[in-house]
């Protein structure tokens, strides 16, 4: 694309740094032979937010010869610029077309951004689906945390790669190009890459449904490819590569900080939470890797905060010591530490004070539900008592910010659940007030946000019907109310609607790809967006394809019955699942892993739980 | 210590606004290792200001700021140290000493010189471009409409625009330089000109701006007008 033409284009939308590139960091190269592009299906202050794509981009340009260029989602004003001038979407470094590159990848990191893949491809000039692509066509690719279940978009993509990405895209990218060299077909390219662990070839597996089109059963067709498609395991994590130099967007971004991976999956096992369940086992870094990594980071970067990410960072095993060091040794440099997801205990105090003489912030807990009972439903093993302890050492600490999340239309919910979260609000805003006055920070704010449950493939609530509706609605209601007189508080309930859908998609089967084809015909974009959300536009799609949102969210499963994610083995056996369906219906937990283990790989245990403990 | 230095923004990266440009600076500084002193109280922030901001979307050859740095350093050692920590696209070109004799900058700044490339939605010729402009600038008012706080306001911005011209060279592009006066309470803003240029060209179109130079009153040291 030539200078004027891109100008003539960035003087058209709100935000034109999304699309220019020139960060520092941004990596050029002049001598490559092999071309991905890293697409991500949401704008550029998002995508460049995701660590994953982060590590990919680093990873990838690691190989000699092959180079891997940025793409996201453009916002409604550049589709419309787009559009008007007949230009196609371009790439972050050389501003070329989608379809001038060999592999197209994309990261599904949220069910709601499958509109925006299809607004991608659309602008590329590239087929929607698979069997309508030739040999000229890239190689469409997929991966990330959606892909446990990746029905609903398989038609979509020629190479689905399921689990961590870090190294298997590499062995997709190395053998694809040498099939490239070799003059091979797209079909015999697949062939290949239909053997590497963690790759799933969609277009090489026969769906059987029954009369009502019914998921029955998937099979392989051909013989290279697997029955199940294992999911990938990076397993050191410690030596594995990061993100290397870190670009530096010229614009503001969702998380515009540098980022060090502590360790990757989580031992709690709440049974709500699919991350906890595809991340398994717990790799961590070592403290002096991660110490190396963030001085590194600062460094090349310039940015003035850290953060410490993982899915529970609290239960990093080395916190306690690592904590400290990073603050000591990040405040010398004016970079200030923070900790995205935190479990706190007393003993942390002291650090809590030291980060907060650098940069106060507001604190997020979790509870996730109002009462034991129901805490105890999804094991999520934190009590009302470890809660006031911890907002009261903050209090006392002089954080004045507080912010609990929950969730409603969790399994045997009932109303005096819901009301215990206005309780426990109660109980925090009182904690606060009954400090002294000199003693506390003044403007407290607890902000309660109640966000609708939806059940997820790979946990123990795949089986679980979504609460209608109407009935969120009506929950919605009972929370407002009882909130009511909850002094320094506020309540933010998400909108419902858009968490049927999620909860359709996430358990999906092939049939949604049409539905989803014609909800973007129909003007569907950036659905997680609210001012873009078209619910009725949805509806129609549904209608004309003779589905409903009802059967894939609300109906619950039974266990044994077949399901469309059963082509993925997400190592977490679906007996163990299932074990865990049992136990929550009878409000009864199971230990974190770190306690003992409790066999959720079963006879793979060895090979794949043995990683954490070597 | 406190440096003057001038940087160049190239048009692949002036699509980023004065507050990205900022924060791209801030980072370039602490990347170099040469960070800045900051400001004391309760939220510090890095001593460092512009002499005034480019618009989104503008190139320039000039962009002066104003820095105090934490220690003594050779504005030439200075200078190369940040160029190899700032993003393909911004360089600086000369950076000198400052004592405090030297006003604020922004104090200082009387004009800015620019280069406008016209890309109207049809051809347009050269002559015609001449002539407009010429009928324009013997004008003794160019009224425009311009948005204020308290509405929209009839203004003359003719007496900003100290000189305006089609340069010599191209037809496609047709290219204007333009000389407006640019002081720390306001100034001429290169859109409101072209609206007004285009407007009376009976076309609507989009311009690349480029800024060449900002000049100063007060100072030898800095750019002035002759």
């Amino acid at each position: 694309m030539d200078s004027v033409t891109l100008e003539k284009l960035l003087m058209q939308v709100e935000k034109p740094a999304r699309y220019i590139g020139h960060e520092w960091n941004m990596i050029e190269k002049t001598e490559y032979d092999y071309r991905f592009a890293l697409c991500f299906p949401d704008v550029y202050e998002i995508g460049m937010s995701h660590m994953g794509s982060r590590i990919l981009y680093h990873t990838i340009n690691l190989l000699d010869g092959v180079y891997c260029e940025r793409c996201y989602a453009p916002w409604t004003d550049m589709e419309r610029a787009l559009r008007a001038a007949g230009e196609p979407l371009f790439t972050m470094e050389t501003k070329s077309p989608l379809k001038a590159f060999d592999i197209v990848g994309f990261s599904l990191l949220y069910e709601m951004c499958y509109t925006n893949i299809l607004t991608m491809l659309d602008l590329s000039g590239i087929p929607f689906r698979a069997c309508e692509r030739g040999e000229s066509d890239p190689i469409l690719l997929a991966g990330g945390p959606c892909t446990v279940n990746p029905e609903p978009v398989a038609d979509l993509f020629d190479v689905i790669c399921i689990g961590d990405g870090e190294e298997m895209n590499n062995e997709v990218i190395e053998t694809a190009r040498r099939a490239k060299r070799e003059g091979l077909t797209k079909r015999e390219t697949l062939k290949r890459l239909a053997s590497i662990e963690g790759v799933y070839i969609p277009a090489f597996y026969a769906v059987e449904t029954d009369e009502n089109g019914r998921f029955i059963s998937i099979r392989s067709t051909e013989p290279e490819t697997p029955a199940r498609v294992k999911r990938r395991v990076l397993r050191d994590l410690e030596h594995a590569p990061y993100v290397g130099n870190q670009v530096v967007p010229n614009m503001s971004i969702v998380h515009d900080r540098v980022a060090v991976e502590v360790m990757r999956g989580c031992t709690r096992g709440c049974r709500f939470c699919q991350a906890g369940y595809i991340y398994r086992p717990v790799r961590e870094r070592s403290e002096e890797t991660l110490l190396r990594q963030a001085h590194e980071l600062v460094a090349c970067t310039g940015y003035d905060e850290v953060s410490l990410l993982s899915l529970s960072t609290g239960d990093y095993s080395q916190l306690r010591t690592l904590l400290p060091r990073i603050i000591d040794e990040m405040s010398g440099q004016r970079v200030s530490v923070s900790l995205p997801s935190l479990r706190i205990d007393s003993e942390l105090r002291q650090e809590l004070e030291k980060m907060q003489s650098i940069r106060k912030g507001g604190l997020t807990f979790a509870p996730e539900a109002g009462t034991q009972r129901l805490r105890d439903v999804i094991n999520k093993n934190v009590t009302e008592e470890d809660l006031l302890r911890a907002v009261t050492d903050a209090f006392e600490a002089g954080w004045c910010g507080v912010k609990l999340y929950f969730m409603i239309g969790l399994p045997t919910e009932t109303d005096e659940d819901i009301e215990g979260i206005a309780d426990l609000a109660r109980k925090v805003s009182r904690c606060y007030f009954s400090i002294p006055k000199e003693k506390r920070g003044a403007g407290f704010r607890l902000t309660v946000s109640a966000s609708t449950f939806v059940p997820k493939p790979w946990t123990a609530f795949q089986w679980s019907g979504q609460c209608t509706l109407e009935e969120i609605r009506r929950k919605q209601q009972v929370l407002r109310n009882a909130m009511k007189g909850v002094r320094g508080a506020e309540l933010h309930c998400h909108p419902s609607v858009l968490s049927v859908l999620e909860a359709v998609f996430s358990r999906g089967d092939r049939r949604l790809l049409n539905v989803l084809i014609d909800a973007y015909q129909n003007g569907c974009r950036f659905d997680s967006w609210a001012e873009h959300f078209k619910p009725e536009e949805w509806e129609k799609a549904f209608l004309k394809n003779g589905l409903t949102p009802d059967e894939y969210a609300y109906r619950e499963r039974e266990v044994g019955e077949p399901l469309p994610w059963s082509v993925v083995d997400a190592l977490v056996t679906e007996s163990y699942l299932a074990r865990e369906w049992k136990r929550a219906g009878a409000a009864v937990t199971t230990r974190d892993c770190r306690q003992g283990c409790n066999g959720c790989f079963g006879e793979q245990c060895e090979n794949y739980c043995g990683i954490s403990k070597r | 210590m406190r440096i003057i230095a001038a940087f160049q923004k190239d048009k692949g990266i002036s699509y980023t606004s004065h507050l990205d440009v900022q924060r791209t600076l801030q980072r370039a500084f602490r990347r170099a290792g040469l960070p800045l002193a900051y400001t004391n109280g309760f939220n510090p922030h890095p001593k460092l200001s512009f002499a005034t901001a480019l618009a989104t979307g503008f190139s320039s050859d000039g962009e002066w700021i104003e820095a105090e740095l934490e220690r003594d350093m050779d504005p030439a050692e200075w200078m190369e140290r940040v160029n190899a920590a700032m993003p393909n696209g911004m360089r600086f070109v000369t950076a000198f000493v400052a004592d405090a004799s030297i006003d604020t900058l922004s104090k200082m700044l009387c004009c800015a010189r620019y280069t406008v490339s016209l890309y109207p939605e049809e051809p347009i010729t050269r002559e015609r471009v001449q002539k407009t402009l010429s009928v324009l600038m013997e004008s003794e008012e160019i009224i425009v409409q311009k948005k204020t706080k308290s509405g929209v306001k009839p203004t003359n911005i003719r007496p900003e625009i100290i000189e305006a011209f089609v340069t010599d060279g191209t037809e496609d592009p047709v290219r204007i330089e333009l000389l407006g006066s640019l002081t720390v309470t306001g100034g001429l803003r290169v859109e409101t000109f072209l609206n007004a240029l285009y407007g009376r060209l009976g076309v609507s179109g989009f311009a690349s701006v480029h800024r060449n130079a900002l000049y100063f009153t007060g100072s030898d040291r800095l750019p002035h007008l002759a």
